[in-house]
């Protein structure tokens, strides 16, 4: 697909601006009712998704030229989808599609920012998106007896990521993950210094080709693990090996969990008993690409049939963000004895984004802290202590800002709440 | 045409140079694809900065036009040499006053967010029929006539003081705020310049920019809020709350329909009451167009003619017995028929929420084509409204056979305002806005119901605006459009707030 293939989306879009908000059904107060970060920030029309609509079909029909204002507009979107399922409440059209393939065009005519170039250059120098990486992809689990499925057979692989790899802070979570495994009884094995990038956040910055490179790379020492079930704990990870791989045709039938699920899976199986009280109160952020976006890829191929009703043919289901993950971390954070869970007013598929998202970290740090503190001021309303997420793109960011800016919330990883108790 | 830097310089030690911008991209997501852009877009932040905006237009001889949510393409540019005021950035929910019953907004805030606040609070407000997503202030809908009209009245009615930044730069308060600083009339002590800042309908940004305005309003008879469960898109409320009723009514007849919605507002019992078709009520429930075809061939099967939606909203356990027993007297005195999927405890919940809170306006509206036109209709005595509508429609009939408009059940749309003290009509249709013959059916509907209008003496639309429509009906209705340019002249000498869609003067 192309953005060319987005025309008749984009142009349905009746700029009602419903984009810029949580599905009405669901607003119940003022404070807390939008949606996008890109307009609560920028204001102009164009940054939100019924701007990006327009732009794109403006792209198609170059009547825009590539300046320092589009590029700046592109990129200062976290590709969370919140627009595209505000949308589809109502419409027939897709919204983050096509936002990302203004990404990939703009990509592809070579009009990039330099910020992203760097990210890139370093995911096709060293497989990672984190230049300049000093630590080594496998050192997290240094002592952990885990197996090397590049030597060893394992079921399941956890993938931990570029996040946790290079960032001795999430080092832990990596390795409560893997010692939750192992008490369960799961024959788990890790690719450790042949681990590499899932290429997903690479995608949302617009790098199609990067992707496609990654993942073949990454099925290609799956399949020979043997393995059948990957397991993670980054969203993005979780969204590329499942979603993107499978809308590209690359993921065979390897099963993808995130590691709430599985976790969830298996204290449900009586696997894993957490017992040990972990009195806190906590409120959850769903990651956008665990959340909303974290649903399966749906395939189909065809076009509107020419007539007065937008319909399709053959007949096309639209991803909406009704089957993400929701429930799982809810339920994992519930096992946890002791623990209350709050909710925030933005919840599940109309959560507000973290921030970091779509390479803003990278291009646009203070925009990223923005929205951010939006979310961390949401979650200290609730009057909770801690807000849990579960992914370390999020937690980064939401740490990173409470640093700057101050808060007493602490940051958790629902994977550490869970060792703690368990 | 470019702003000379001195203007543009100067619209930016305004707002900040965050809060402009010229730059092409950022100005075409204002416009309509072909039509006019705006020369640069400005982002105030409080009156005093609308205020600024307004008198350097009017000093440099360059127009301007302001937005609430931006929706409506009369929002857009008319032509060249216009500045945008996109008021987004005033967003406050000023005062909610309990005990008066009022609730003063900013431009953007939106009706979604007013009424979950009321709510709260035991009340609500009239929606703009548009959809929750459009402005809550009382001047920016059209005719803000909506779902809630019957109970709830419409923006004309429900507006009491305003502040007004006039065509040339000055700040009026209207109503008691002139006087007293205080929101609670429109009307005084103080001026009431009410039928000069809106007519029959909105000036459409043609006459100045309002900053801040109060509306009437109501009792909530309902909780605080709905529980919904489930996931967007298949929100349900987990229980109808105590005397809330819901049904869709068919009748055998254009006449028996009018005479029992006429009953329904005599005996005051309808929350809302509105005239849909059943291709809006199954836009209203589908969650898809799939759905929505497979429903409107349900729904169509089951109805036995026109009908109207009607929610109830009982107060006490004894007003609700008293509103369903009337209801089904009406329903006996005209062979009603309820629509059994309406009224089904499974999907009575989804019917109610969605249509008190005006959310799937959108799904009614524009999923199907992208476009629709309420093209044609208008306000005043019910009856009347309804003849309009009715000897408005056989051309869209005609433009259905020829297949340039969807067949959605023609049954032309009426709706009582203020339980039948006035009554609104309109002519909706949908049609492929790719097909270049169905895109010229709205302009045929329109011309065929202006004749309609004026040789029947049906009044002055609601969709009559710009010079052309008035200087076309104004001859027949008391020349008042030589007193609307006269308005507009008085309060616009410099011709600074563009009025494309409203009227302008030509010495
Ligand atoms: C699909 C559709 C259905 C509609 N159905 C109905 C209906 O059922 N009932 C009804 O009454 N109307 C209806 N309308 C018209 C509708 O009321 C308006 O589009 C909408 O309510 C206006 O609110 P807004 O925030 O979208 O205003 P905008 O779209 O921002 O503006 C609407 C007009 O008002 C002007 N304006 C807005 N704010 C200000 C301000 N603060 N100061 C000065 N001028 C301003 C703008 O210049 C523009 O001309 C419909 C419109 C559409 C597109
Ligand atoms: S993208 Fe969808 S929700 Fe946003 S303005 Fe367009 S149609 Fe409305
Ligand atoms: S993807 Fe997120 S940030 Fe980007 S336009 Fe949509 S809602 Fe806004």
């Amino acid at each position: 697909m192309a953005l060319e293939d987005y025309r008749s989306d984009m142009e349905m879009c009746c700029r009602c601006s419903i984009c810029k908000f949580v599905p009405l059904e669901k607003l119940k107060e003022i404070q807390h009712s939008y949606v996008c970060p890109s307009i609560a920030r920028y204001n102009f029309h164009t940054y939100a998704g019924g701007g990006r609509m327009g732009m794109g079909i403006a792209m198609l029909e170059k009547e825009l030229e590539y300046d320092g204002k589009l590029l700046e507009v592109v990129y200062n979107c976290q590709m969370c989808g919140a627009c595209d399922i505000s949308c589809k409440y109502a419409m027939d059209m897709e919204v983050l599609e096509p936002i990302n393939e203004i990404r990939i065009k703009c990509v592809e005519d070579g009009h990039t920012v330099p910020a992203l170039d760097g990210v890139i250059n370093s995911l096709r120098k060293q497989g990672t998106m984190v230049p300049g990486a000093k630590a080594r992809r496998g050192e997290w689990a240094k002592g952990l007896d885990v197996k090397d499925i590049t030597r060893q057979k394992a079921k399941v692989i956890y993938h931990a990521g570029c996040r946790v790899c290079y960032d001795e802070d999430m080092w832990r979570v990596a390795k409560a993950t893997v010692t939750l495994l192992h008490k369960a009884g799961i024959d788990v094995g890790i690719a450790g210094e042949n681990e590499s990038c899932c290429g997903g956040r690479a995608y949302q910055m617009g790098y199609k080709e990067e992707l496609l490179n990654q993942a073949k790379q990454n099925m290609e020492l799956i399949k020979k693990s043997g393995a059948e079930i990957l397991v993670t704990g980054c969203a993005d990870c979780y969204c590329a090996f499942k979603v993107l791989y499978d809308k590209f045709g690359l993921k065979d039938d390897l099963e993808v969990l995130h590691t709430t699920e599985y976790l969830a899976r298996l204290i449900k199986e009586g696997k894993l008993k957490p017992t040990k009280k972990v009195e806190t109160k906590v409120t959850y952020h769903d990651p956008c690409h665990l959340g909303r976006l974290g649903e399966p890829y749906i395939h189909w191929e065809g076009k509107p049939v020419p007539g007065h009703i937008r319909i399709f043919g053959p007949p096309k289901e639209f991803r909406r963000g009704t089957y993400g993950i929701y429930e799982p971390p809810r339920d994992v954070l519930k096992s946890v004895p002791g623990l209350e869970l709050v909710e925030m007013d933005r919840i599940k598929e109309y959560a507000w984004c973290c921030g970091a998202g779509g390479g803003v970290k990278e291009t646009n740090p203070e925009f990223a802290r923005w929205t951010a503190r939006e979310r961390i001021d949401e979650a200290e309303s609730t009057g909770a202590e801690a807000i849990v997420t579960a992914c370390p793109g999020c937690e980064r960011n939401f740490k990173d800002t409470i640093k700057e800016n101050g808060s007493s919330l602490k940051v958790y990883d629902v994977v550490e709440l869970l060792e703690k108790a368990t | 045409m470019t702003l000379k830097r001195e203007i543009y310089k100067a619209l930016e030690d305004v707002v900040g140079p965050e809060n402009i911008s010229e730059a092409p991209l950022i100005l075409g997501s204002y416009a309509q694809r072909t039509r006019p852009r705006f020369e640069a877009v400005t982002l105030p932040q409080n009156t005093g900065e609308v205020q600024a905006i307004v008198r350097l237009c009017n000093r440099f001889k360059v127009q301007f036009k302001a937005s609430s949510s931006g929706w409506g393409a009369y929002g857009d540019a008319g032509g060249p040499g216009v500045v945008k005021l996109d008021l987004r950035r005033m967003n406050r929910i000023l005062e909610i006053n309990e005990k008066n019953m009022y609730a003063v907004v900013e431009p953007y805030v939106i009706y979604a967010q007013l009424q979950a606040e009321l709510m709260k609070r035991g009340l609500n407000c009239n929606i703009t029929g548009a959809g929750s997503n459009c402005s809550a202030l009382p001047l920016a809908a059209h005719q803000g006539i909506g779902h809630l009209s019957v109970s709830g009245s419409y923006g004309e009615r429900n507006q009491l003081a305003l502040e007004w930044v006039t065509p040339d730069g000055e700040i009026v308060r209207l109503g008691s705020l002139g006087s007293l600083g205080q929101w609670w009339c429109g009307d005084g002590p103080g001026p009431s310049l009410r039928g000069i800042i809106r007519g029959n309908v909105m000036p459409l940004g043609g006459l100045g920019v309002y900053t801040k305005a109060a509306q009437k309003v109501y009792h909530w008879p309902g909780p605080s809020t709905f529980a919904i469960e489930g996931v967007s898109p298949h929100y349900n409320p987990s229980q109808i709350p105590p005397g809330f009723m819901i049904r869709y009514v068919s009748f055998p007849s254009s006449d028996k329909l009018s005479q029992a919605a006429h009953k329904v507002g005599a005996s005051e019992i309808g929350f809302i009451l509105m005239g849909f078709n059943p291709a809006m009520m199954a836009s209203n429930m589908a969650t898809n167009n799939n759905e929505d075809r497979a429903y409107f061939k349900q729904f169509t099967d089951l109805v036995q003619g026109p009908g109207f939606l009607i929610i109830m909203a009982g107060n006490s356990p004894s007003d609700t017995e008293y509103k369903k027993k009337v209801l089904q007297q009406i329903m006996d005195e005209y062979s009603g028929k309820s629509l059994e999927p309406v009224e089904d405890p499974k999907n009575a919940g989804g019917f109610m929420w969605r249509f008190i809170r005006v959310t799937s306006s959108i799904r009614e509206v524009a999923r199907a084509s992208g476009i629709f036109a309420g093209q044609v209709g208008g306000t005043d005595v019910f009856y009347l409204m309804h003849q309009y509508i009715l000897r408005s429609s056989p051309l869209k009939e005609r433009l259905i056979n020829e297949g340039r408009l969807l067949a959605d059940g023609t049954d032309p749309f009426v709706q009582l305002v203020e339980h039948g003290h006035a009554g609104h009509g309109e002519l909706l249709i949908r049609f492929n806005k790719q097909d270049p013959e169905a895109m010229k059916a709205p302009a045929e509907v329109g011309m065929f119901a202006n004749k309609t209008a004026i040789e029947g003496h049906f009044g002055v639309p609601g969709h009559v605006w710009g010079d052309a429509a008035h200087d076309q009906y104004g001859p027949h209705t008391s020349n008042y459009h030589l007193w609307l340019r006269k308005i507009k002249k008085t309060y616009d000498p410099n011709a600074a707030s563009e009025a494309t869609n409203y009227i302008t003067v030509n010495d």
